[in-house]
């Protein structure tokens, strides 16, 4: 009973003390703005952002350009999610696919991948297809390589076992391989779907006529400085939520799994 | 194959073969003006790099992108570190670098282009921002390994609490500080080029998207070898750079990845 409250209570404190730094800057935020530091065309006081986020929220058209880029996000990251596996897996389970793989890994993934979108738009169109294929191309590394480091360092007995009992070498890398691998995959997953996050959303400021990326764009040409914020403001918070929601598929997911996320 | 597999860069060479070969075989096969064979950007890339206004352009890129990266890792590491020793410091910055992680840095670029100006001061400020979080993540994870005993054996012999963190977390973190910073080195370059592409001055970003809008396919293209071979590079060298450094560590097979 004492172990429970006293832990309840460090939990507050770490929330209190977590609290405290985005209280500060918003605290000077709001000084800057009352003692009237800056131009409010420059720095509009927390209070007129925060008050038009929540306007917003309810506003169709903000809503629909936020739906936009979320369907833009999912499609890319759900497509690297099955190649991303699917290749690495593969790579895992055949010297042949590993050794063909590897250099052109080694080549690919440290190029800035944004450099690649105007050969993307230029030959898919200024559409949804080219900012998916972006997406698709920076969220794939993480998950490839998490993906096969972790089926790499699969426990050889549990596949031995598995073929014992009769299951095919196929069916094992697909059944046994990726199931010990899942919270190596898991790992690689929630860094491409931050890196969604963030790619979906400069594709959209660079060439596009809609989505939150092109909100802040057209706010920033009018010089409208509030309505520079919510696409900030929107994509953050985006962020928080689906973190939150991919820890709690993977709690859901790795139950069985000893102490990893 | 165990010798072809010591050179590593022949078969990175082999790689960007194929990798031109199905870029040429794409090219046959759409036949779009958007996307001109390989040879044709191949050839533009003599004369872009013999252009001393294009090298002007990539060192200024490059100069900033090092401030950027170098006052980055100056901040970033003691944050980190502190955060990993003390479960105070980590309670306090954790929740607010959970706000900042989503935001892509390079789209702050406008706001902070209305405050201090289109200068290399905003550019360097985004890079700095872009490259702080990875590197404070890992310097973050890095020292909170750290075994205990040997901090309590230190402490034992008289070593005060900063000497401790200067002597004994920091080196003991320093390989997992490297895979932070090598995030960050891709980071630098991806967040260098959005700047300037927002920011139209100077820089590799502009020559680009200039191209882009002037619709030179070739030069686009011979851009897009640019930037991916210094992507490379930055790499490549930062893997010298980690394999001396912390030749102690176990070798790590993670390749950079990251976002702006």
């Amino acid at each position: 009973m004492t172990s429970r409250s006293t832990s309840w209570r460090r939990n507050l404190a770490t929330l209190l003390a977590g609290a405290l730094p985005i209280l500060a800057v918003l605290m000077l935020w709001y000084a800057v703005c009352a003692l009237e530091l800056a131009p409010v065309s420059l720095l509009p006081p927390p209070d007129a952002v925060f008050g038009r986020f929540l306007v917003l929220l309810g506003d169709r058209t903000f809503l629909s350009h936020a739906g936009i880029t979320l369907f833009r996000l999912f499609a890319g990251f759900g497509i690297a999610l099955v190649i991303g596996v699917g290749i690495g897996i593969l790579a895992a389970g055949s010297r042949t696919v590993a050794g063909l793989m590897q250099p052109v890994i080694r080549v690919l993934a440290p190029v800035p991948k944004i450099a690649l979108y105007p050969a993307f738009v230029l030959t898919l169109g200024f559409d949804h297809s080219s900012k998916i294929a972006l997406v698709v191309a920076d969220a794939v590394f993480p998950i490839l390589l998490a993906t096969y480091q972790g089926a790499a360092a699969v426990e050889p007995k549990l596949v031995w076992s598995a073929r014992a009992a009769g299951a095919s070498q196929t069916r094992c890398l697909f059944t046994v391989v990726l199931t010990a691998a899942l919270p190596s995959i898991l790992t690689g997953a929630r860094i491409g779907l931050i890196i969604s996050c963030i790619v979906v959303f400069l594709a959209e400021m660079i060439t596009s006529t809609d989505g939150l990326g092109q909100l802040l764009v057209r706010a920033a040409r009018n010089f409208q400085t509030v309505d520079m914020f919510e696409p900030i403001i929107a994509i953050s918070v985006l962020g928080l939520i689906l973190n939150a929601a991919f820890n709690a598929v993977s709690a859901r997911l790795l139950v069985g799994f000893s102490d990893q996320r | 194959m165990a010798r072809l597999r010591s050179l590593p860069g022949l078969s990175a060479l082999v790689a960007c073969l194929a990798l031109l070969l199905i870029w040429d075989a794409l090219a046959r096969a759409f036949a779009v003006s958007g996307l001109p064979p390989p040879w044709g950007a191949l050839r533009q890339l003599p004369s872009l790099l013999s252009d001393p206004e294009t090298l002007l352009n990539i060192l200024a890129s490059l100069r900033r992108m090092a401030i950027g990266f170098f006052v980055a890792l100056a901040c970033a590491v003691p944050v980190g570190l502190m955060m990993g020793r003390s479960a105070v410091v980590a309670a306090f910055f954790n929740p607010l670098f959970m706000v900042i992680y989503p935001v892509p840095k390079a789209a702050l670029m406008p706001l902070i282009m209305l405050w201090i100006g289109v200068g290399d001061v905003a550019k360097v400020l985004v890079i700095f921002l872009g490259v702080s979080l990875p590197v404070v993540y890992h310097s973050f994870q890095g020292a909170r390994a750290v075994e205990e005993k040997m901090l309590w054996s230190a402490a034992a012999m008289g070593l005060s609490a900063r000497a401790r963190l200067l002597r004994v977390v920091l080196p003991a973190a320093l390989p997992e500080i490297m895979v932070g910073a090598r995030t960050g080195v891709v980071l630098a370059l991806i967040t260098m080029v959005t700047s300037e592409m927002i920011a139209r001055q100077t820089g590799v970003g502009n020559i680009f998207f200039t191209a882009l809008d002037m619709a030179q396919y070739d030069t686009v293209y011979a851009m897009i070898i640019i930037i991916g071979a210094l992507g490379f590079a930055c790499d490549w060298g930062f893997e010298a750079v980690r394999r001396v450094a912390v030749a102690w560590a176990e070798p790590s097979h993670q390749i950079a990845v990251g976002s702006a």
